[in-house]
């Protein structure tokens, strides 16, 4: 396909691609459930079911107050060596030192192709 | 909930099947003290949590990179 | 493939349902997609406030999307739980 020209060589063609540029490289992950994981990317599939590993987990819990029905706002952190993810759960992973990471690589006409 | 167990199977919809269970908040989530193996419907799994020291990293890594070369269903091509 | 649950079938079971709803029966049998049929079904319905009610339902037909996990029932170890004094909320419904 002609209109992939631009991105010649750089084997990036399709969304996968550029997590497979985070193999091996920390990254941040976002869950539905207001769940966040930053841990290293060791493997994943088409699904985006990963494993990480090194992994912190930050959950947002809003908790109301019944009396005031205030709410208040509760970060819980769990650590984990290592975790498979399903990838159902998956809204978005990035590197998570995204100033290195491949931005010039990508441009608009991959975007659109997509 | 979470549920600690040996890993018996595990099939193409990550189905998985464990031994010797333990639910981990006992005291909140007794339902299932008289459950001894269970099976787990795939869909409603979050994370499996692994002993690191059995997990292969770098096969992994291989075979994550291998997996682009033909793709799955997922693909384009 | 889900023979899984293959040595389940005649067996006493504990099913969790994604709504958090548990039942207990006999695994009269199963298929591909993991929908299942129970036997002399019981729902247990656990409450904060009140003693587990055990409410006998017959013949069920669960349709495997609504299962989150099946258990086997150990018959000793459910004869010895005291679920008269289990007063615990429901099970949580599934959230995905």
């Amino acid at each position: 396909m002609d209109d992939h020209a631009p991105l010649e060589g750089s084997g990036i063609e399709e969304p996968l691609d550029l997590v497979r540029l985070s193999l091996d490289e920390r990254i941040y992950v976002k869950l539905r459930g207001d769940r966040e994981l930053r841990g290293k990317l060791h493997a994943y599939d088409g699904h985006l079911n990963m494993v990480l590993g090194d992994v912190e987990e930050t959950i947002t819990v809003v908790d109301v107050n019944e009396e005031t029905s205030e709410e208040v706002i509760r970060i819980v952190k769990r650590n984990c060596e290592m975790l498979f993810v399903r990838g159902d759960g998956v809204i978005l992973s990035q590197e998570s030192e995204w100033k290195n990471a491949p931005r010039q690589r990508i441009n608009h006409s991959c975007i659109k192709n997509i | 909930m979470a549920i600690t167990g040996v890993l018996v199977s595990v099939d193409q919809f990550l189905n998985i099947k464990l031994d010797n269970i333990k639910v981990v908040d006992e005291e909140r989530y007794p339902h299932m003290l008289a459950v001894k193996n269970c099976f787990i419907r795939g869909s409603v799994v979050r994370y499996v949590q692994l002993p690191a020291q059995s997990v292969d990293t770098a096969l992994l890594q291989d075979a994550a990179r291998r997996e682009r070369q033909q793709p799955a269903a997922s693909g384009r091509r | 493939m889900s023979d899984q649950l293959k040595s389940l079938v005649e067996r006493p079971v504990f099913v969790y349902l994604t709504d958090g709803r548990t039942l207990v029966g006999q695994l009269m049998g199963y298929d591909q997609a993991t929908n299942v049929i129970l036997g002399q079904t019981h729902e247990r319905i656990f409450s904060p406030t009140e003693p587990m009610k055990s409410v006998p339902i017959g013949v069920y037909v669960i349709r495997g999307e609504t299962i989150a996990i099946i258990g086997e029932l150990d018959e000793e170890l459910d004869e010895a739980t005291d679920y008269d004094n289990m007063l615990v909320d429901p099970l949580d419904p599934i959230k995905l």
